[in-house]
């Protein structure tokens, strides 16, 4: 093992081309983990940060929080059906939002609440909003007034919330009367009569099956709704499960590449070495020694080509507009290092067969 | 020739596997740019194969259809815009419909039967001429968007009987229906009783004959308050999602050609480092640089062009397959395009095998033991 240390502190160069594949491939994968992660947290947030177990849409709605409406007599069956602790109302208006002083028009939710959501306070007056802070990139400032809808409705932001965007549109947090006139304001067709929300977030009483109570919510409103966990919400929201599948096979995929790379890399030395791997067999080393040279300079490979692939990434990310949703979380960073590593070993195996069949006595020609 | 060919009949398996391997890619490299076509198709085919030449969206909207809303003040005042034939309302909106005994997402067009935002694309039955009528994708026939039949909404229980089919006018890849405005204002209004009153999604409209759409666009964006006016190609190409879609294909591209590259490089490489012992011994019996990598060459074009062979095979086969679902729309250009495009990348690619070749020197046979020489 020190041997093959000792060569890649001696003559790195020699690994220089493998590196650079494996620096560019961990940068590729970096950033598109980086835009998944972005993608799934902005879609979201609003829904993460719900306390509540269940969601109740109306059942035609097919778990759309924009097609749903939930009426006031509906709700009171919801709140009656035992196991039910908490009842908020939940609404969303997806609209633009015209910021002082700023030319473009930035995404906005405006999401109705009663309470029961993390980090945000309970609901403002009404007139005024909790920003999310993805909409500081759009120049929004606390104090400021927005202009929403066609009609632009003024709206002030009073304090900012993190992480509760949805559909990666910057949430605004308001009570339901705010909510609703702002939403019959820029959709006439979507206004909805008071009391009526578009979906209830649920909380169920401690020690209460969720999944059974959600059967019962649905059974005591005769088939109108549809009660699902929270993260059946968040998955039913549009296009997150493809974006999320296709993200995915394409990380696989280059991680694929990845060991595909190292693989073809150390079957080149180790195809160049033959000889110099027939005299140390013949002067008494193992193949698990020699093998395990290799497998150490690929572990030294592929973490060092990660490092300074997490570093460009880092750096690439800067410059970056804040509209492209990317987000390096330190999860993804671990395990990208980890799977990086793990498929530069997995590539130097295919070396293992050739290692083995090295014949000492080709030392003696 | 002859020494290329022998080794490839002696080597069958190795030729072979490699072949596999550059047929796969070629045909992952072909399959996801058929998809990303049919995938934008039916993202926007409903905007691009409508008739009206000039969209007017709310301002709000950043140019997203679902996001737009047209107040009524702004029909007039567009229809006063300099250069204006006629301007009608176009709604649009996802509703959920009962079709072939399943809840299904539907996207809903409501137009003005004989004025501009008709579907043009119409390949079976024919328009909708009353309130109720509509016409679908082909592609969804068989969920119950077929002629004849008739889908309801969830909400209120609104019939919609399908009269014609279309083709490439899908939209956000759902199922998508041309109806009468009539029925779009049912529609909606079933799906919410509260509803005020239903707007416009956007306006279409018809230039005066001779009247450039574009310039059309700017002058309806610079004289009308809050609202966006776009022709017809902007509209498809600046939908949200669609630039970030091509950027994320355009992505998996470059990796699968980065992948080609890699495997044939590597592997001539491999192959000819494995061989320098009997290339040396020929070019001291006086084979010419020239003809060894003349068999190099030779034998890349066997396995690339056996791979693009294999290749677009496997993709007229998903072709066929794909039939079902999501229609794939197989372009020639495409097609030539990609294989010259992994030629070049082959060729540069093997550039390092050539290079090691041309680098032999003939009088290493003297002095190589593995070759009998004295070392």
């Amino acid at each position: 093992m020190s041997i093959g240390l000792r060569e890649l502190r001696r003559k790195p160069l020699r690994f220089g081309a493998a590196g650079a594949a494996l620096v560019l491939l961990t940068v590729l994968l970096l950033l598109l983990g980086g835009l998944l992660d972005g993608l799934y947290l902005g879609s979201t947030g609003a829904l993460r940060a719900q306390q509540a177990d269940l969601i109740t849409y109306s059942a035609d709605a097919k778990k759309s929080l924009i097609r749903s409406r939930i009426d006031e007599a509906e709700r009171r069956q919801v709140e009656a059906v035992p196991g039910v602790e908490q009842v908020d109302g939940l609404g969303v208006a997806l609209l633009g939002a015209n910021v002082p002083g700023q030319s473009d028009v930035a995404s906005a939710a405006v999401i109705g609440y009663q309470g029961g959501v993390r980090g945000v306070p309970d609901p403002p007056a009404p007139g005024r909003a909790y920003a999310d802070r993805r909409l500081e990139a759009a120049g929004v400032e606390v104090g400021q007034t927005l202009l929403l809808g066609p009609q632009r409705e003024p709206l002030e932001v009073v304090g900012w919330v993190d992480d509760t965007s949805y559909l990666l549109q910057g949430g605004l947090w308001v009570e339901p009367g705010t909510w609703r006139s702002i939403l019959a304001s820029a959709r006439p067709d979507a206004t909805l009569a008071d009391g009526t929300f578009q979906a209830l977030a649920v909380t169920t009483a401690p020690g209460a099956d969720p999944a059974q109570v959600a059967a019962a919510i649905d059974g005591a409103t005769g088939g109108a709704t549809t009660t699902v966990t929270r993260d059946d919400a968040i998955a039913a929201l549009p296009g997150l499960r493809e974006q999320s599948s296709t993200f995915t096979s394409i990380i696989a995929v280059t991680l694929l590449v990845a060991g595909l790379v190292v693989a073809l890399f150390f079957a080149l030395l180790t195809l160049e070495r033959t000889g110099l791997y027939g005299v140390f067999k013949a002067i008494g080393a193992s193949t698990g020694q020699i093998f395990s040279g290799v497998v150490a300079q690929a572990v030294v490979l592929g973490a060092l080509s990660f490092l300074f692939g997490a570093g460009a990434a880092w750096l690439l990310s800067l410059p970056i507009p804040a509209a492209v949703p990317l987000q390096l979380e330190p999860n993804r960073v671990v395990v990208t290092g980890v799977a990086l590593v793990a498929m530069a070993v997995a590539g130097s195996v295919f070396s293992l067969r050739r290692v083995v069949k090295i014949d000492p006595a080709s030392a003696i020609g | 020739m002859l020494l290329a060919t022998s080794e490839i009949r002696r080597a069958k398996l190795r030729f072979s596997l490699l072949t596999g391997a550059v047929g796969l890619l070629v045909f992952l490299i072909l399959f996801q740019q058929v998809l990303l076509g049919s995938l934008l198709q039916s993202f926007t085919g409903a905007i691009e194969n409508q008739s009206a030449p000039v969209l007017v969206y709310g301002a709000e909207a950043r140019k997203n259809v679902e996001g737009s809303i047209v107040t009524p003040d702004a029909i007039p005042a567009v229809q006063a815009v300099e250069g204006v034939a006629t301007v009608v309302p176009l709604g649009e909106g996802t509703f959920t419909m009962e079709a072939g005994g399943t809840q299904v997402d539907t996207a809903v067009f409501g137009f003005t039967p004989g004025g501009p935002g008709e579907p043009t694309k119409v390949v079976a039955g024919r328009l909708p001429q009353a309130p109720g009528e509509a016409v679908a994708p082909r592609e969804d026939t068989t969920k119950g968007f077929d002629i004849g039949q008739t889908v309801t909404s969830s909400a209120g229980g609104v019939p919609v009987t399908i009269v014609g089919l279309t083709e490439q006018s899908r939209f956000s890849v759902a199922p998508t229906l041309f109806t009468p405005f009539a029925t779009y204002e049912q529609l909606r209004r079933a799906a919410n009783p509260d509803a005020r009153a239903v707007l416009p999604t956007l306006l279409a409209v018809d230039p005066a004959p001779g009247v450039d759409p574009a310039v059309l666009a700017d002058r309806i964006t610079a004289q009308v308050p809050g609202v966006e006016a776009l022709d017809r190609a902007r509209a498809v190409s600046e939908a949200p999602g669609v630039a970030a879609v091509q950027q994320s294909f355009s992505l998996i591209l470059l990796l699968a050609f980065i992948v080609v590259t890699l495997i044939v490089g590597f592997f001539f490489l491999i192959l000819t480092v494995q061989k320098a012992s009997s290339l040396t011994l020929l070019r001291a019996v006086g084979a010419p640089a020239g003809y060894l990598v003349k068999a190099l060459l030779q034998q890349i074009g066997v396995v690339v062009g056996g791979g693009l062979v294999v290749g677009v095979a496997f993709l007229f086969g998903a072709k066929a397959g794909a039939q079902a679902g999501l229609p794939l729309q197989v372009e020639p250009a495409t097609v030539i395009a990609t294989c010259a495009t992994v030629i070049v990348f082959a060729l540069l690619a093997s550039s390092v095998a050539v290079v090691r070749v041309l680098r032999i020197d003939p009088f290493s046979v003297v002095t190589r033991q593995s070759l009998g020489g004295t070392g």
